[in-house]
């Protein structure tokens, strides 16, 4: 179906570095070892990569939505879609609309998505929103930390019923996997509190802690045999000093694997915003000797965005800091959601503070199959300034350059400045692709490998890595050039992967009283059908019962 | 700014111990919402149901409600902006004159009364209805009521959410937001879409008679909308699609009988709290669905020369020249 | 000698003309101006479609004929001068820079919105929205002067940050909604919530008109000591402001809190 000849290969899964390799990709979208006669790209001199997979990022659902709503001044003045006959309209910006991100994120080279917290409540709007996206693959994590129903059986000391119970859950939803925001703190918000301490107990339970919940639902996670493990914004995220937080959650998380979103949100020192600094060294120095973990950067880049997240209480502080617009909706037994749109600049020192530390959590774990690009779109920046990253992490020259414009009192509160590290191409195949796809447990991306999907991006070697990666010459998805030339040349739909755990069959009649209590919809039309996900294919999980 | 913070009605259902209702008639217009979210449910917050919650009903006049209510408040018509602003100040321990107060019909002790209740609740929930977003200051009125709750978070948790009427208005809200990046009043003669209400509102576009053709689905705007908007219609081509005879399909060119929605077609409705409720439907009809025709009038669309003349690419109106 | 357009026919849907515009049309020969795009409805035609054109290349321009249906005029200008016979649609001068725009006749809604520099003058009625911020922007009009000798509608001076509207009539609902400063002068009063939500700024009524209960009084019969000044500085605009009156001064709104004056003259 597709040859390309002659490129420069980065594909870190099966160790090329930039050997000049020909690929070929079948008629199923797939690589393989035959050749084929079809059409042929002379990649001579360009550079080849796997196409970019975003382990965490906000696209679709209630969440983004909202924010969509609050933002007008931002959708009159962003990039516009024009309909032509390969597009549809829409906005960009820092919530775009649908059909935007698929060409946004496509026009970038990525060709996979992670929508990151999905209240199950609202999943089947999700699910909608995700078939309207066009050309990415997607998948979806449930937001599971402050359930109620989960929560008690945890309180009660049942393990396995929780167990069971999330196994549910995820198939109710049709996700692939687990979120966990701020255990036990989205659940106190609901009564205007947080959760800012592991071991204390959570408003509202007699004995239950955060520290409990990460420990068990990580270990859920493992024990359901989900192909990415839990996907964890720790307590805390924001404020001065929770680097300590941090740290003790991660010794919560011993034994279990786990990936620990947006780092750079919960590595500061300090003990208020003058005396802010950046802990990374700390965290860094934990992620380095423990391998089975893996994180996202949440990096900060400076410029305006809109913030949003289930954790409630961060978001109605920072609407406090700021004055600006406020958007919160809480999901009855399950999470909520806090929208503030936010101006990050350079001037100001605490925001320069995170985005020194976004960086250098990218720099100072070692492993790129360890730490993945991410802003946590669109909390710490817009996903299509992804290029912008990799250029500082590229680029010491140009680090030092923007280190400059920061102001003069941030000198011994971060460290970047000291970082010598430069990304290689290497590096930034595996932290944008190769890394974050075997951390979702995605075998098929992010990998140039035999039998794995055709998604490739083919760049033009330019001198200036942010104008390189902003504007990849094409992107191929399922052997279809998608990009060829900045122009979209077709616009396919994408799959969703869905996860299928194991639970007792006897959970449905468990649920349905606990579940009529406490939701005002029917029970029978909770669970998304099947029918109702686009491109669906489902990931049977191991569990320990087969094991 | 203020903002919106809200909350899905089993929150209500679940945890809040203080409603207010503002410019709504539930007990006649939404005869369920007593008994399924808001007064009469038990949970394990409120034990004890609606001996656990407060129910203040804020009208103009005297409705089947009252009777449901723990506190009425009779407000003047068209005072809601003026009282609603009067409370922002009173949480906030601005001096307010008593004189001031009484332009709203209500009395300074009634004012104080709702506002140490209002603090004092655990979780408070303000849901509005046509009586306040409808009337003079239409927008503004709900903005202030949606900015007090916003602000009452100050204190202790507060939402608000409107009432929205029948049919499935969240649903083309919601949709319109995720495609276009906004709920409606959207204009997309350049190609991508732009917003403007009070320009590209329906209503307002009718009314000055801008568009030269209407394409209407799931409404009834013959009934209901200013005869200036009505005689609009009546001068252009104006297509229906509606299972049902209606004022609309009356003056409009073409009707086409479609399937009732949730009765006989499938789909989503969402709920006013956002919510995507699955639509079973039970019967059969011999007649097409809305999306049916739809996606047959864009087939037949597709067909035709496409709108952009070759070449051409419309400009974006911005701040930029 | 500057460029003169006439509309020769009605649009049947509004017609989007923001190349009617002095940055545009100064460095355009005849030709070059008779081929600017305008949006008729979704259709783009050229400007010779609607208007006749005489003279090119200069920034004094004028347009002749019934443009209530033609918005956008002057949208974002910098410099020179539009004069405009008939009546005019939405937008006329929004994002404006710099320049002068007069109107003989009639304005729609949203003139001047966000506008940072330069002069409107409306000699007849103009809609609501005026000098404001549009649909979710944090600020209106940043500076400049808009003159409207009749009467106009809602949200005027919504949002507006600085500058100076004068409107010689009554306006509508939600005068000056949360301002946040500059100064609004109304000649015949307004209708109601003047001032609502506004943080700062400062609005001035020669005419008895309905206070925001959430507006406290301050001073009665006061002479604001800056009211020379305004007068000075409006002068030239051709506008006079009747001396040595006194006004009864309110603060608000307290709903915010804010620290907005409203000044209404004394009976
Ligand atoms: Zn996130």
């Amino acid at each position: 179906m597709l040859r390309i000849t002659g490129g420069k290969v980065y594909d870190p899964a099966n160790k090329i570095d930039g050997q000049i390799k020909d690929l070929n990709i079948d008629a199923d979208g797939k690589f393989s070892d035959g050749q084929c006669d079809s059409r042929t790209i002379d990649a001579t001199g360009m550079i080849v990569m796997p196409g970019g997979v975003d382990v965490h990022t906000h696209v679709a659902g209630g969440a983004i939505n909202f924010a969509r709503a609050m933002t007008p001044e931002d959708h009159r003045r962003t990039q516009a879609f024009i309909r032509t006959k390969t597009r549809r309209s829409g906005l960009g910006g820092m919530a775009p609309t649908t059909f935007a991100t698929g060409y946004l994120y496509a026009g970038m080279g990525w060709t996979t998505v992670n929508e990151a917290a999905v209240p199950v409540l609202s999943a089947r709007h999700t699910h909608e929103e995700l078939a309207d996206i066009p050309i990415v693959d997607k998948s979806t994590l449930t937001l599971m930390a402050n359930n109620e129903i989960m929560l008690d059986q945890m309180e009660a000391g049942e393990y396995e019923r929780a167990r069971d119970v999330v196994a549910w859950y995820i198939w109710a939803a049709k996700s692939y996997g687990v979120k966990a925001v701020n255990p036990g703190g989205v659940a106190a918000w609901k009564w205007g509190g947080d959760a800012r301490n592991l071991s204390s107990p959570i408003e509202g339970y007699n004995k239950l802690t955060p520290g409990t919940i990460v420990t068990q639902l990580a270990r859920i996670c493992d024990d359901l045999g989900l192909p990415h493990p839990m996907h964890l914004h720790c307590n805390d995220l924001g404020a001065p000093g929770n680097i300590k937080t941090t740290l003790d959650t991660l010794k919560h998380l011993e034994g279990s694997r786990a990936h620990i979103a947006h780092s750079q949100y919960h590595a500061y020192g300090g003990d208020g915003w003058e005396t802010i600094c950046s802990a990374t060294a700390e965290l860094a120095e934990y992620f380095n000797s423990h391998p089975n973990i893996t994180t996202d950067a949440g990096a900060v880049i400076f410029g305006d965005t809109v913030t949003i997240t289930a954790d409630g209480p961060w978001q109605h502080l920072l609407y406090k800091l700021t004055g600006r617009k406020w958007g919160n909706l809480d999901v009855e037994n399950e999470t909520g959601c806090g929208i503030v749109p936010y101006t990050y600049r350079p001037s100001n020192l605490v925001n320069a503070v995170q985005w020194a530390c976004g960086l250098e959590l990218l720099l100072l774990i070692q492993s790129p199959w360890q730490v993945f690009l991410s802003t946590d779109h669109p909390n710490g920046g817009c996903f299509w300034r992804y290029p912008e990253i990799i250029k500082l992490l590229m680029s010491r020259d140009f680090r030092d350059e923007c280190i400059k414009k920061l102001p003069s009192n941030i000198k011994n509160k971060i460290v970047l400045p000291e970082i010598a590290r430069e990304y290689t191409l290497m590096d930034v195949a595996t932290s944008m692709s190769a890394g974050p796809a075997r951390a979702l447990g995605l075998k098929q991306k992010g990998n140039l490998g035999t039998g794995c999907d055709g998604d490739v991006v083919i760049y033009d070697q330019e001198d200036d890595p942010g104008e390189m990666f902003a504007h990849p010459r094409y992107v191929i998805k399922a052997g279809e050039v998608i990009i060829d030339d900045g122009e979209i040349r077709e616009a396919p739909d994408g799959r969703e992967y869905i996860a299928k755990p194991f639970y007792d069959p006897a959970t449905n009649d468990f649920m349905r009283p606990l579940f009529e209590d406490c939701y005002t919809m029917q029970f029978e039309n909770y669970p998304v059908e099947i029918e109702r996900v686009h491109g669906a294919s489902i990931h049977d999980c191991k569990n320990d019962q087969d094991s | 700014m203020g903002g919106k913070v809200t909350c899905t009605l089993g929150e209500v259902k679940q945890r809040a111990d203080f409603i207010i209702y503002w410019g709504g008639n539930p007990a006649e217009c939404h005869p369920r919402h007593f008994s399924k979210y808001t007064l009469m449910q038990k949970s394990k917050f409120l034990p004890k149901g609606r001996k656990d919650r407060t129910m203040v009903l804020v009208d103009i006049r005297e409705t089947k409600s009252v009777k449901a209510s723990d506190i009425f408040l009779q407000v003047r018509p068209g005072k809601d902006f003026e009282l609603i602003t009067i409370l922002r100040a009173l949480v906030k321990e601005q001096q307010v004159t008593d004189e001031q107060i009484e332009e709203t019909g209500l009395s300074r002790e009634a004012l104080n009364d709702l506002v140490s209740r209002m603090k004092a609740a655990k979780f408070g929930c303000m849901f509005f209805g046509m009586g306040l977003s409808m009337t003079r200051g239409k927008h503004m009125n709900s903005a202030a009521l949606l900015t007090l709750a916003a602000e009452m978070n100050a204190f202790t948790k507060f939402v608000a959410m409107p009432m929205r009427g029948h049919g499935n208005v969240t649903g083309a809200d919601v949709i319109m937001r995720w495609q276009t990046g906004f709920p409606f009043g959207i204009s997309f003669n350049r190609g991508y879409p732009r917003y403007n209400p009070g320009e590209f509102s329906t209503i307002d576009v009718l009314v000055r008679g801008d568009c030269d053709a209407a394409f209407i689905i799931g409404a009834d705007p013959g009934g209901t909308m200013p005869q200036p908007a009505i005689n609009h219609l009546k001068r252009i081509p104006t297509i229906v699609l509606d299972p049902h005879i209606t004022h609309t399909s009356k003056l409009a060119r073409v009707h086409i009988t479609t399937a009732a929605q949730g009765i006989a077609a499938p789909g989503t409705a969402y709920r006013m709290d956002e919510i995507p409720m699955p639509l079973k439907p039970a019967l059969k009809s011999p007649y097409p669905s809305d999306e049916e025709v739809v996606r047959r009038i864009n087939e037949a669309i597709a067909k035709k020369p496409f709108w952009l003349p070759e070449g051409s690419m419309p400009q974006m109106v911005t701040e930029q020249v | 000698m500057g460029i003169k357009l006439t509309l020769i026919r009605q649009p049947t849907v509004p017609l989007e003309a923001e190349v009617l515009c002095p940055d545009t049309l100064a460095d355009c020969s005849a030709d070059e101006i008779a081929q600017l795009t305008i949006y008729h409805g979704k259709r783009q035609l050229p400007l010779s479609d609607f208007f006749e054109i005489e003279g090119e290349k200069s920034d004094e321009i004028e347009i002749h004929g019934d443009l209530k249906k033609v918005r956008w005029i002057g949208r974002g200008m910098s410099r020179g001068r539009l004069k405009i016979q008939g009546d005019v649609g939405m937008h006329l001068g929004a994002y404006m820079r710099d320049g002068l725009i007069e109107v003989k006749g009639d304005a729609g809604d949203w003139i001047g919105a966000e506008m940072k520099k330069g002069t409107i003058r409306i000699d007849g009625n103009a809609g609501g929205q005026i000098g404001a911020a549009y649909r979710g922007s944090r600020r209106g009009m940043r500076g400049g002067l808009i003159h409207v000798t009749g009467s106009a509608g809602l949200e005027v001076g919504m949002r507006m940050r600085r500058g100076i509207i004068v409107i010689g009539g009554s306006t509508r609902d939600f005068t000056g909604l949360q301002m946040k400063g500059g100064t609004i002068l109304l000649g015949e009063g307004a209708e109601i919530r003047t001032g609502a939500w506004m943080n700062r700024g400062t609005i001035i009524s020669l005419k008895a008109l309905e206070v925001m209960p959430t507006f406290g009084i301050a001073i009665r019969q006061f002479t604001p000591p800056f009211m020379p000044l305004l007068a000075k500085a409006l002068v030239s605009e051709g506008i006079t402001l009747p001396e040595n009156k006194s006004f009864d001064l309110y603060n608000g709104d307290l709903a915010v809190p804010g620290r907005g004056e409203l000044l209404v003259l004394s009976s």
